[in-house]
């Protein structure tokens, strides 16, 4: 269960002051699939980074499985980064110089205790995900599909409660980024609260429910049938 | 051990980067090695080189004062008055007083030029010498002006070849000595150009007597003086002991130049080598500012180098790292660079002084001697090791203060 209550941000840019956010209150049951769309500098990236812990609001609240995390400090807010969040980017964020493998074990490596079949975790990740035979290629010798899958791999490993995704199908054809929403759909079925940041409504109707964002606040929230029947 | 692994694949990925930042940590570590090897070489064999007795050892000869003949002052010699008198100064073990000429001593089929010693009973034992048979002179020798003769291994050998000295008679302008003793062979530690076993002991009263002549240059006359401490922390309160002394004998005042010499010679030899550390100090430094400079070279490479991973920063943070994980990681990079140059410079500082060493072999004896021990090396590898830590702390630092929303953001 995720709650945002009365949300508030603003940025100062060149002696403009910017409200990121204004007053944003959302409630997101467990399970579900959501898709924030909106146009450049509508709030919806600011919207993830609060919901991320990676940045603090002015005002308001934010909790996640009933706790607040607008208030954590920075160490507490990096374990329940690890523990309770995964993260999809649009451009995979991959070490270059790392295999397949390591690059999805990498949270593990920053659990405490640390789990010591981290590997055996990753490899089981991958395979999951369709990847079972590229575990020790490194991001230069796979598509931009298949990093994306690592990449998602990466956010799976640690058993996240919510899976943010930032356009991650910005950087991928059409067909490529079909694979992907599929993906992501059939891990929502599988029961992963999924929060999906995108400017493509054909990326967004995937999604249960789609949140239009526009100056920081939202437009419109609506519940998508085609995906719920489906 | 995960952290280390994954500053070396860090490093490894920017080889020759690392390898130039490494370089001033590598002439920084391997001159502060070299240079403490060969200070420590240096000190090594001074302290080789003199035995305890040395240290021990005040050696007085006369001198001459003044530069100009109006305020020069006759050359004085010290005599048997001085020798009582020094030898009955606190913390004295014993006196010793000769004086000698170059002579020839014949025996039947055989002549050599030596040194001729008038000496007492205790000579042999400043001299740091033994007797191989015979008997030492006494003071009995001294007393009834014998012709008693006590002779050092060389001149034996060129006098008496094979045969067995003692007994044998050796006359010397014409007066018969007979042999009552020889002397055992001494390494030589420190040459002074002549063979140190080349000399015959007469008592120093049958030398005045019978061979110098007994006018008034002579009579009661001592040429050198050696004085024994009883350990070698009385020393320094001895030699003032004796100056006052002998100033107090010679009518000087404290502000008159002595005209006469007294030395600690093991001491004169410290002096020389704390001037030579001065040398040492000055390369060591010059290690030091290598190692600084270094240090800000790697300081500079891991600025660049957090600037360049901003986005794997901000990703490791999206993830769960905290701001502390990414500090060590910054830091151990920046130990693990500093540490390798430190061992490679270990390495080089190791090469260089073996190189000095032998280079610098001179007459089949080393003018730099070396002292390459753990201590030394552990010292020269800390510094690098501690320059790694205090130059990697900054950029580490900034790396761990990054915004992990602007961090994953930069291009």
């Amino acid at each position: 269960m995720i709650r945002t209550a009365d949300l508030r941000k603003t940025y100062t840019m060149g002696g403009q002051t910017i409200h990121a956010l204004d007053g944003v209150s959302l409630d997101i049951p467990d399970g579900q699939f959501v898709a924030v769309i909106g146009a450049s500098g509508s709030g919806k990236s600011t919207l993830m980074n609060m919901l991320g812990g990676l940045d603090s609001p002015d005002s308001g609240s934010v909790e996640i499985n009933g706790q607040n995390i607008a208030g954590l400090g920075q160490k507490t807010l990096a374990r329940f980064r690890n523990e309770t969040l995964g993260f999809v980017f649009q451009s995979f964020q991959l070490m270059p110089r790392q295999t397949a493998v390591a690059n999805v074990a990498l949270p593990l490596s920053y659990r405490r205790p640390k789990p010591a079949d981290a590997n055996e975790r990753a490899a089981a990740v991958l395979g999951a995900v369709g990847l079972g035979d590229r575990l020790t290629n490194k991001p230069t010798q796979l598509s931009g599909g298949q990093q994306q899958r690592v990449a998602i791999a990466r956010a799976l490993v640690g058993d996240p409660k919510l899976l943010l995704a930032d356009e991650p199908t910005g950087a991928l054809d059409s067909q490529t980024s079909d694979d992907i929403m599929e993906l992501l759909v059939r891990l929502g079925r599988e029961g992963l609260t999924i929060v999906l940041i995108t400017h493509d409504l054909e990326v967004a109707e995937y999604a249960q429910r789609i949140i239009t964002m526009r100056d920081g606040q939202i437009l419109e929230d609506r519940m998508n049938e085609k995906a719920v029947a489906a | 051990m995960t952290l280390l692994r994954l500053a070396f694949s860090s490093l490894m990925e920017r080889k020759l980067r690392s390898l130039l930042t490494m370089l001033g940590i590598i002439i920084g570590v391997a001159s502060v090695f070299a240079m403490l090897a060969i200070g420590n070489g240096a000190k090594k064999s001074i302290l080789e080189n003199f035995d305890e007795l040395s240290t021990r050892t005040v050696s007085l000869r006369p001198l001459w004062t003044g530069r100009r003949s109006s305020q020069s002052r006759p050359y004085r010699r010290f005599d048997e008055a001085d020798l009582k008198e020094l030898a009955a100064l606190p913390d004295v073990e014993l006196v010793s007083g000769t004086l000698g000429r170059e002579e020839t001593a014949v025996v039947p089929g055989a002549d050599w030029a030596t040194s001729i010693t008038g000496a007492d009973e205790n000579h042999l034992y400043t001299e740091g010498m033994e007797m191989a048979g015979g008997r030492n002179l006494t003071p009995e020798d001294l007393e009834f002006g014998r012709t008693v003769a006590v002779v050092g291994s060389a001149a034996a050998s060129r006098l008496f070849g094979q045969s067995y000295p003692v007994g044998q008679t050796i006359s010397i302008r014409k007066v018969p000595f007979e042999v009552v003793g020889l002397v055992a062979e001494k390494e030589g530690e420190i040459s002074w150009g002549g063979d140190e076993n080349d000399f015959i002991l007469i008592p120093r009263t049958t030398a005045r007597n019978r061979l110098f002549g007994n006018d008034w240059l002579v009579r009661n006359q001592i040429d050198n003086i050696r004085v024994v401490a009883r350990d070698q922390g009385a020393v320094a309160n001895l030699q003032n002991n004796i100056d006052y002394l002998l100033r107090r004998r010679r009518g000087l005042s404290a502000a008159d130049a002595p005209d006469f010499a007294a030395r600690n010679f093991a001491a004169m030899q410290q002096s020389r080598a704390e001037s030579g550390r001065i040398f040492t100090v000055l390369l060591a430094s010059m290690g030091v500012i290598s190692l600084v400079v270094g240090g800000v070279g790697v300081m500079n490479i891991m600025l660049v180098s957090v600037t360049e991973r901003t986005r794997e920063i901000g990703l490791r943070m999206s993830i769960g790292a905290r701001r502390s994980d990414i500090l060590r990681q910054f830091l151990v990079e920046a130990v693990v660079l500093c540490g390798l140059g430190g061992a490679i410079g270990l390495a080089v500082g190791y090469g260089a002084s073996q190189f000095a060493e032998k280079a610098s072999v001179q007459n089949g004896e080393a003018l730099f001697k070396t002292v390459t021990d753990v201590p030394t090396a552990l010292i020269a590898f800390g510094s690098a090791v501690l320059i790694g830590v205090v130059f990697g702390y900054l950029p580490a630092r900034r790396a761990s203060r990054l915004n992990p929303v602007e961090a994953l953001r930069h291009e």
